[in-house]
């Protein structure tokens, strides 16, 4: 076989590029709703993790979040979406859902740790000017340091996106067709390995350049109160 | 005005060893007064000014501002810091606001002012330092001396009772150092009430009612300028005015 009849085998024969494209909305709309849940979910541990009482001490919300963080990170993300789905939400046949879900409570894990570093980086000084205006704490957080710390997470939170766009791939353990296992299918229909699976890795190496090129914008903005 | 009764505080290390930085600080500061603490690195002195606004939560003791114990159970901080202004030795100027919004963000957020009315005063504020035409940059285009003198228009614009200082200049560039302190006598001549720490001996010299010596967690010495500088009494204060004048 040529090389133009693989290709056209892979994508064209039966309109199969259809499938790569439903793949490749799959994929996005896991890692997509994954990515929110995960942020929001990160936010609210990495709050709860940093809360302390009035002597200093970290509160039970803060070992709450601790133990959620050590427990999602101690397992395979894997174990978690099998886990998801045949026992926690065996009942739901939204696989979608099911899946951003459970990519989503992972994320957030690793998410919290991110935040959490970004709130630790803003100088304390910051918060301490804050308050002694009279401003309360929750003021002081939503004001001054959360945008601050928002500044500082970009960089590691858009790695923890690209990481999790490649990391749904593993949903065809729960038979959701996202582009990987379109991609292997197409492979063992037309006994040809090659064309479906580079043809995968470069559409998924094209939405991740891309995305990479849109992060470095929105972080160059977000900086411009760095500017001198 | 602030009165302070048996004032210690002790830091506890992540090993667990206390560490005491004020034994015992007793002092009564008056309207109008302008106290000035100076001591060597390490005294306590910051330590204790921080306490004055419960940035630093004393171990034992009181502190009473206007008649209230501020140290007490069940006050309400936020309330009582809306009327004690601070500066810091590192300017803490918000970095994710214009100067504007850095001034006007506490008196609207409080909703003590509406958003124009603080505009207003924040521009008047900032003709006193001549620095009208900075309003809308962010802090890091401004020099040491610039965000200083904004640092102290942010706390003026919430109409203080008394103004804190914690070493307003100690990280400033020499030639800036002038700019600043002008900016603080202008405000002592208006008779606002101030307690600074620094190491600005003319400053104490010329600015000061009282000046302290504070020295490993104790006032050792307390006088007018003239005879605490004249007339030290402690061998400490002898040697510290040797090494600093």
């Amino acid at each position: 076989m040529t090389i133009s009849e693989r290709l056209e085998a892979a994508f064209i024969t039966g309109d199969r590029w259809k499938l790569y494209l439903s793949g490749v909305g799959i994929t996005l709309e896991i890692a997509v709703l994954a990515g929110i849940l995960g942020i929001i979910i990160g936010t609210c541990l990495a709050l709860m993790k940093l809360s302390r009482t009035g002597e200093g001490k970290p509160t039970i919300l803060s070992y709450i979040a601790t133990v959620y963080i050590d427990v999602i990170r101690g397992t395979p993300s894997v174990l978690q979406l099998l886990i998801m789905w045949f026992i926690i939400m065996a009942s739901s046949s939204n696989g979608i859902l099911v899946a951003s879900l459970s990519f989503g409570l992972n994320s957030g894990a690793y998410v919290s740790e991110i935040v959490r570093g970004g709130i630790l980086a803003v100088d304390k000084g910051q918060g301490e000017a804050g308050r002694s205006l009279g401003l309360s704490k929750a003021q002081t957080y939503r004001y001054i340091i959360l945008p601050q710390a928002a500044k500082n997470v970009i960089p590691p939170l858009g790695n923890e996106f690209i990481t999790l766009i490649k990391e749904t791939a593993i949903v065809g353990y729960v038979s959701l067709s996202d582009l990987t296992r379109v991609a292997n299918q197409v492979a063992s229909r037309t006994y040809d390995a090659f064309m479906p699976l580079i043809g995968a890795a470069v559409i998924y190496f094209v939405i991740i350049k891309v995305l990479t090129i849109l992060l470095g914008k929105f972080e160059r903005r977000m900086r411009k109160s760095d500017n001198r | 005005m602030i009165t302070v009764k048996n004032l210690y505080k002790e830091f506890t290390d992540h090993d667990g060893k206390v560490n005491e930085v004020l034994s015992g600080i007793n002092y009564e500061i008056n309207k109008g007064e302008k106290i000035v603490i100076v001591g060597p690195s390490g005294s306590g002195k910051s330590t204790f000014l921080r306490c004055l606004n419960l940035l630093e939560v004393p171990t034992s003791g009181q502190i009473i501002f206007d008649g209230e114990d501020i140290t007490a159970k069940g006050v309400d901080i936020n309330k009582v810091r809306q009327r004690m202004g601070m500066v810091f030795q590192n300017f803490n100027l918000f970095n994710n606001l214009t100067v504007m919004q850095n001034i006007t963000l506490a008196p609207v957020k409080l909703g003590i002012m509406t958003e124009e009315d603080a505009r207003l005063k924040a521009l008047e504020l900032l003709r006193r330092v001549n620095l009208t035409d900075k309003a809308n940059v962010y802090p890091a285009s401004l020099s040491g001396g610039q965000k200083q003198r904004i640092a102290i228009v942010r706390s003026l614009c919430m109409n203080p009772e008394v103004m804190l200082f914690d070493e307003p200049t100690s990280a400033l560039d020499p030639e800036m150092v002038g700019e600043v302190l002008d900016v603080m006598k202008q405000l002592a001549d208006e008779g606002m009430t101030m307690v600074v720490v620094t190491h600005e001996m003319g400053f104490a010299k010329e600015v000061a009612t009282k000046v302290l010596f504070v020295d490993e967690g104790k006032i050792l010495e307390e006088n007018t300028p003239k005879e605490f500088f004249e007339n030290p009494q402690s061998k400490r204060l002898q040697d510290f005015l040797a090494k600093v004048l």
